[in-house]
């Protein structure tokens, strides 16, 4: 069926106005983060800079130890991404395919986990790691990340165990494996794009979250990025060009898993669309 | 996607031995949830459980740690009867509305308009998930920086349209503040709601509109009788994905309104946090979360009833 001309053409504007629109703001962030401070604050502002500097990429990792932030923010997420793989894809083969009682309660349950919103279990897990200790601390953030992540993550990868057909866990287990030889050997290998999935979102809601950072780990040295980016001051001024700076650096990871995974994200957000 | 598949096809083991086959399937799989099982029930369960007991409770921050002390519904009456509180609630509550509304609105608009797009489709898409992975607390200091009545960008390009006379300090009046605040919100959140919204455009199997089209409907009525109830799934799942975002709302104002001026945009999870840790007042902050929660559920159910009202019964 081929649609009419007018139909395509208003297709191509309405997309390339919408994409300009994302695009814009980043441009002007991009832009600021090479600028000047006295064109920064210049008003009217020039639309292209006339003077570039790279100034501000160093006082963001000289001044303010932005790199710091960035360790941070990478052990945080990469750890607890790799055990919300671990833990999920366990679970979720367990539910998936194995003879236990009440998995229609336990997916109901973590549907209903998922929703509620961090400020209720923030102040006990501050309170409870204030007494032992933690704050200011990675497990402080990677438990509390691992367990946020988990549900989404256990749901996805049953999806995916339960497309893998019930015969091959027979054969195996026919063949001498174990439960947990099946799992790892069979099972794990056949959902590595669900895999991809739990990994990209988990990564992502690591990445960008921020509520339970700030509270948890304040102190300059143990910041993850957002805290970082949100308690940048200057004395007098917002320094906005070493804040762009910074931001600039930590959105380049993002951009690489985006494009390199974006068919595992779409997939993961339509998910709950196809089971309707 | 694969829920027809069987739950256990188990026909070869039942036969004989199967109990015991049976029994040790039953504890590896046991044995494989427990991970999962004790990192949620510690971090998300019991903290729950004891936001509800810490709201009923006067909480002192002592040298030896926290001291409880039973009050009752005391807690709940101090937060209820501050207007504070059902301010930061109605700014939540049609905050969320609104901004939902408008970017269900538009990304529907939108998903309509570029579903016939073939060309550019993974570059629209890597640029779209853009925004959906970027850390809230840029795009807020990205907009502040947009917004800023002495020297933002926005001022500029309002002026040289001869749209305003003067710079305008966006986010120094509540109204304008709100609005600001709303504008960088849906900017951020709509891409996302277009491509759940396409993909769900892409599943809806071309025969129907070829049916609808010998039906002799036109392409009003077959939006109303194939796209839009064929969408509804996937309008309902990008609604509910961004209630619950929305009713949540801290980053943004935060950084970029600190919940000013006054308190235009303190949002109930801002209220929260300030009672909880810049206060300390922690038996009346666990009244406040909990109400959240309260709020957040019941947001949910009247969102989906309606949704389901608003479609047909078969939207289950």
């Amino acid at each position: 069926m081929i649609k009419p001309l007018w139909q395509r053409v208003l297709g191509y504007v309405v997309l390339i106005l919408f994409l300009l629109m994302i695009i814009l703001p980043f441009y002007w962030m991009f832009v600021t983060s090479f600028e000047p401070n006295t064109d920064i604050s210049a008003y009217p502002p020039a639309y292209f800079p006339h003077h570039w500097t790279v100034s501000h990429y160093v006082e963001a990792f000289g001044q303010f130890h932005f790199g710091r932030f960035i360790i941070n923010s990478v052990v945080v997420a990469c750890t607890s991404t790799f055990l919300v793989l671990v833990f999920s894809s366990m679970a979720g083969f367990a539910i998936a395919r194995l003879p236990i009682k009440g998995k229609r309660p336990m997916l109901i349950f973590l549907l209903i986990i998922s929703v509620f919103p961090p400020i209720v279990v923030i102040t006990p897990l501050y309170m409870l790691m204030r007494d032992v200790g933690w704050l200011d601390s990675y497990q402080a953030l990677i438990i509390p990340y691992t367990a946020f992540n988990l549900p989404f993550a256990i749901w996805i990868l049953r999806n995916y165990f339960l497309q893998v057909p019930g015969a091959l866990f027979e054969a195996a287990k026919i063949d001498g494996a174990s439960v947990f030889g099946a799992y790892w050997r069979v099972f794990l290998p056949l959902t590595k794009p669900g895999l991809f999935t739990a990994a990209v979102f988990t990564f992502v809601a690591d990445w960008t979250e921020f509520f339970m950072a700030l509270v948890f780990n304040p102190s300059n040295t143990m910041r993850t990025i957002p805290v970082g980016i949100a308690l940048f001051s200057g004395q007098y001024t917002v320094p906005y060009g070493t804040i762009f700076a910074g931001s600039v650096v930590s959105i380049v990871p993002i951009v690489l898993l985006v494009v390199i995974f974006r068919r595992w994200i779409v997939s993961g957000l339509t998910q709950g669309a196809v089971k309707g | 996607m694969g829920t027809g598949a069987p739950e256990s096809p188990n026909v070869l083991v039942r036969s004989r031995g199967a109990s015991h086959l049976q029994r040790t399937d039953k504890r590896a799989g046991l044995s494989l949830l427990t991970p999962a099982g004790i990192v949620i029930l510690a971090v998300t369960i019991f903290p729950i459980v004891y936001s509800v007991i810490m709201s009923f409770n006067n909480i002192q921050i002592t040298q030896n740690g926290f001291r409880f002390q039973f009050n009752g519904l005391q807690n709940y009456k101090q937060v209820y009867s501050a207007p504070l509180f059902w301010h930061s609630v109605w700014f939540t509550v049609y905050y969320s509305i609104i901004t939902v509304a408008v970017e269900l609105f538009l990304g529907l608009l939108i998903a309509l308009a570029i579903q016939n797009v073939e060309r550019l489709k993974s570059v629209s898409i890597v640029i779209m998930l853009i925004p959906w992975a970027l850390i809230t607390v840029i795009s807020a200091q990205m907009w502040s920086y947009i917004y800023n009545g002495v020297y933002g960008v926005l001022n500029a390009i309002l002026q040289q349209l001869h749209l305003i006379h003067a710079p305008v300090n966006w986010l120094g009046q509540p109204t304008t503040a709100v609005i600001s605040l709303m504008i960088a919100d849906i900017w951020k959140t709509t891409p996302f709601v277009v491509i759940i919204l396409v993909s769900g455009l892409q599943m809806i199997p071309k025969d129907y509109y070829e049916a609808a089209r010998i039906d002799g409907a036109n392409s009003w009525q077959s939006f109303w009788s194939v796209t839009f109830p064929q969408l509804r799934g996937s309008i309902a799942l990008a609604g509910l994905f961004r209630i619950l975002q929305a009713f949540g709302i801290f980053d943004l104002p935060f950084v970029l309104t600190q919940g000013g001026p006054g308190t235009a945009t303190t949002s109930i999870a801002m209220l929260g946090e300030e009672t909880l840790f810049t206060n300390l007042h922690f038996g009346l902050g666990a009244a406040v979360a909990v109400s959240t929660v309260i709020l957040i559920l019941g947001a949910c159910l009247i969102f989906l009833s309606a949704f389901r009202g608003m479609v047909g019964e078969e939207a289950q």
